[in-house]
């Protein structure tokens, strides 16, 4: 026995198994990579412009390179100049930042060197000793300035337009003609920071005389991070090798390879074989990292008297700061999200993604739907309106259903948002509470509820052709089980999902399994926790090596056994044999068997998974881009106070279609967290500039969400057992979020008439807007 | 010489007064379950006990702390046991990222030292300095009412 747990984790699909690294969590033991140091270690900084816009014109090391303490000072010259971008694959005309530039710096922050010393002091002094002339370039730092004709240019991309993405299906003037309402609404979603707790941190170290790599990071996707190193850095990939270790966050922030990276591996290698610790700090976290687009959506949509939904039109445009990073992609689902969501024929929607002087915007959980679902959601409430109709009613006339390709070749095979819908409403009281009703209307505070809807993806190829994972299933002599899975747990429990699956596949209680996650040396091949793909696609490669891993046990007790194979399973911890549904041996003798003096074969199972899509032509918006389709439906119930602005939210509800919940109380946190960071992002997440520098870079200015202030929520888990996903799984981790600001924001109408189109919905924008309509009703 | 009482055992030092009690927590005797996520006092990712208040240790000199009782993330387990907060994070789902918990736990040890039954509210109120992104606030509340619950269970 290797647990005393063995019997209560056994079928553990579909139980909340507590965390597999639960308790290293809770006593404070597991190490991330914020907490780890080596001998000789070195600290590394990075050399940032103090300019919005400038050419760099000279560098003056001289001197710094003599200060008592420092070991290697890098810049562009130490390079090959080699750009990089995160959509290379789909987008190869938006790889256009490098490691350390050359010649221009595009935001206040852009990195053109780094220092290693022997401490942070030593290294900032190096830093203010170092002689930078620059020639100063006019900046624009907003979005709408910068899409002028005359504006600076900040790349060769015209009228800064870094991407233009015009999707267009249908007829959609004919479309607008033939409605019989037709409204032009603009939202505005505010730019949000990840701050993830755990920030960047990176510990690069360079074997001088093996010229062999490795960079500790805290990091969503090491296997596209040790792609890029490779380019970058002109070496092989099997040169590099990135270690995962425990991540203490990621939101979207860790999806790539940041200048500090390749810095800290390049200094390690020219100090001498050091190893080079690059940290974040808070200010820097929120400054140079990455963030969320802000976007500006501005829409023209016409529906039919009886809700059938026409079409819609207008432009998106987003800011995307200095460089492109995963913007291509994000602006891609910003727009196409809606086909998951609603059966629409016509569409005519063209995305400008902008370039800005400002820090770079990238992915961030939701990926450009937290903006959509704010401003497509908000949209519909008041196409409802407009024909005089229920917002359920609405949407449940224009949803997506199982079974079906949408206008742009999404196949959808389950689809649970019609039950969701039905769900939230039945839970919420919708019918008693919609419409200001009176009796939970006072003269002051005043309440309403609201609806949003939302679907996502389950994966994404984004920066390969391929978006495979793959799982190995280890199982040794004592019975212990290994699972190697490159994906990339950075909070969510993936880790322990995989498991579970990795159990369940083999027969097994979880209590046996040992989760070894992402090492690009030693794990298989994944493209990265995004997309909310981990569950679906690396849990089908788990599910696809357990199987692997029983079959070869199965083998072996059928040749000794002299039974069939096929008449044999593993249930619950006992080799069965499924004929007679008799016990035939333990697992334990099994393995046993497996090791025997007879056999000996190692049982190492293997899994590989590359979800069923067809080839997405992002610019086209065709194509279907995921292998199943998560839906959701979420409401809120406000209560606004009139005379301060104040918002409270008293419940929300969200009734998830996660296909089946590999470990429910894990799900249930993923949506309670989702929730609650698209509640901070409705009223009070707002990441501020000044002339492109971030004016609230810290958590007193950068209000999070807190215990404090959290409101009650009930999640429905609605299981509709994807035929696709593992046990019928889908991924789930960013969806929560999506519909959250429209929710609210549909709610506040209903509670006091009041539509605010710009987030964040703060309570002077609330009391401006309550006293115009008091205006407008005495005028 | 200095000498900080960590986890109920002596540490002798000779600190020069400008070490915060984080770094020499950290770096000098690698408790590293005590985290900073600010560095400023915003987040209480780096709380720690001092005679029985949770203290910030990110803007705490060590040297303020001689001859005091300071209790770590690491100084709540015993032998092979879980203490009953870190056993209700781990039931009740808590633990997300677990960047914060060290933090959460160590404030809801406070918390329940100084008000075994705490209200929803003052839970609330209790974890208010400690920042959670992964926004596990409701599973983090369940906790501490279940740990209040064992906890009052043991004491009866």
């Amino acid at each position: 026995m290797i647990n005393k747990n063995i019997k209560e984790f056994i079928n553990p699909v579909g139980k909340s198994v507590p965390r597999i690294d639960g308790r290293g969590l809770v006593t404070g033991q597991t190490k991330y990579t914020y907490d780890l140091k080596f001998p000789n270690m070195l600290i590394g900084k990075m050399i940032r412009s103090p300019h919005a816009h400038a050419r760099i014109v000279n560098i003056d090391a001289s001197v710094a390179e003599k200060l008592p303490g420092v070991k290697a000072i890098i810049t562009a010259k130490d390079t090959h100049n080699i750009k990089f971008g995160s959509n290379e694959f789909f987008f190869p005309h938006t790889v256009d930042q490098l490691a350390l530039e050359a010649d221009k710096v595009r935001y206040i922050g852009d990195e053109l060197g780094a220092v290693a010393a022997i401490d942070e002091e030593t290294a900032q002094k190096a830093i203010d000793l170092i002689k930078i002339d620059y020639e100063i370039l006019p900046s624009v730092t907003e979005m709408m300035e910068a899409i002028k004709p005359g504006a600076p240019q900040i790349h060769n991309a015209r009228n800064n337009f870094g991407v233009i993405l015009p999707v267009n299906f249908g007829n959609a003037d004919r479309a607008l003609k033939e409605s019989d309402y037709v409204r032009e609404d603009t939202f505005y979603a505010s730019a949000a920071a990840h701050c993830s707790m755990e920030t960047h941190v990176c510990i690069g170290h360079w074997e001088l005389y093996t010229d062999k790599i490795t960079l500790w990071q805290s990091t969503q996707a090491p296997f596209k991070v040790r792609e890029t190193l490779a380019k970058t850095l002109k070496k092989n990939l099997n040169d590099i090798r990135v270690i995962k270790l425990a991540v203490g966050g990621g939101f979207g922030a860790k999806l790539e390879m940041l200048p500090m990276d390749f810095a800290a591996c390049l200094l390690s290698k020219k100090s001498g074989g050091q190893p080079v610790k690059i940290c974040y700090n808070r200010e820097e976290e929120f400054s140079f990292s990455r963030r969320k687009h802000a976007m500006l959506y501005s829409l023209k949509s016409g529906v039919k008297n009886d809700g059938t939904l026409m079409v819609l039109t207008g432009e998106v445009y987003a800011d995307g700061g200095g460089y492109c990073s995963y913007g291509p992609t994000v602006m891609a689902a910003a727009i196409m999200r809606i086909f998951m969501v609603y059966k629409i024929e016509n569409l005519r929607i063209t995305g400008y993604r902008v370039y800005t002087n400002t820090p770079i915007s990238g992915a961030m959980r939701g990926f450009g739907g937290v903006q959509s679902g704010f401003a497509i959601e908000s949209h519909m409430d008041l196409l409802a309106k407009g024909i005089g109709m229920d917002p359920i009613e609405f949407r449940m006339k224009n949803i997506t259903h199982p079974n079906m390709v949408t206008r742009n070749k999404l196949i959808i095979s389950s689809n649970g948002l019609k039950e969701c819908i039905e769900n939230a409403a039945a839970a919420s009281q919708w019918n008693k509470k919609r419409g200001n009703k009176g009796y939970y209307k006072g003269p002051i505070l005043k309440r309403g509820i609201g609806i949003g809807i939302a679907a996502d993806v389950m994966g994404s190829k984004m920066y390969k052709s391929h978006e495979s994972a793959g799982s190995i299933v280890k199982v040794e002599e004592d019975g212990s089980v290994y699972l190697f899975t490159g994906a990339a747990d950075t909070g969510q429990g993936s880790d322990t999902a995989l498991s579970q699956i990795a159990a369940q596949a083999l027969g097994v209680s979880f209590a046996r399994v040992k989760c070894k996650a992402a090492d690009t040396e030693i794990t298989p091949f994944d493209t990265g926790s995004f997309a909310s793909r981990v569950t679906f696609i690396s849990g089908n490669a788990t599910l696809n090596a357990g199987k692997d891993a029983k079959m070869q046990i199965l083998n072996i007790v059928a040749d000794k056994h002299k039974l069939e194979v096929v008449d044999l399973d593993i249930i619950a911890e006992e080799v069965i044999n499924i004929k007679n549904n008799s016990k035939l041996l333990s697992f334990d003798k099994a393995l046993e068997l497996c090791y025997s003096f007879d056999y000996g074969q190692q049982i190492i199972g293997k899994g590989s998974y590359n979800p069923k899509t067809t080839p997405v032509d992002f610019r086209t918006g065709e194509g279907n881009i995921s292998g199943s389709y998560g839906f959701e439906a979420q409401i809120a119930e406000v209560e606004v106070n009139t005379d301060t602005g104040e918002v409270r939210i008293i419940k929300m509800w969200d009734a998830h279609d996660i296909g089946k919940a590999i470990n429910p109380q894990s799900v249930e946190g993923q949506i309670e967290g989702a929730l609650a960071m698209g509640i901070g992002y409705t009223f009070y997440e707002d990441l501020q500039f000044k002339n492109g520098r971030v004016v609230n870079p810290n958590f007193a200015n950068y209000r999070l969400p807190r215990a404090l202030g959290t409101p009650k929520m009930e999640t429905i888990l609605i299981e509709t057992n994807d035929p696709q996903g593992p046990f019928g799984a889908k991924g789930m981790g960013e969806s929560a979020l999506l519909p959250t600001s429209a929710a609210i924001a549909n709610a506040i109408e209903d509670a006091v008439g009041i539509r605010i189109k710009e987030l964040p919905i703060t309570s002077a924008k609330m009391i401006k807007a309550l006293k115009e309509q008091n205006q407008k009703g005495e005028g | 010489m200095d000498i900080l009482n960590i986890n109920n055992k002596d540490y002798e030092f000779s600190l020069t007064g400008y070490e915060t009690l984080l770094e020499v927590l950290r770096d000098e005797l690698g408790f590293t379950g005590t985290k900073t996520a600010c560095s400023e006092a915003e987040c209480g990712a780096c709380s720690v006990i001092i005679n029985g208040n949770s203290v910030l240790s990110c803007i705490t000199l060590a040297k303020d702390c001689v001859g005091k009782k300071i209790t770590t993330i690491e100084g709540l387990a015993k032998d092979d046991e879980l203490h009953p907060i870190q056993q209700a994070f781990l039931d009740q789902g808590a633990v997300q990222c677990g960047f914060c918990i060290p933090g959460m736990i160590i404030a809801t040890k406070t918390l329940l030292d100084k008000n075994p039954k705490p209200t929803e509210e003052e839970i609330q109120i209790g974890l208010d300095g400690n920042i959670c992104r992964c926004a596990g606030y409701p599973q983090i509340m369940k906790a501490v009412k279940h740990a209040s619950k064992i906890i009052n269970k043991d004491n009866d």
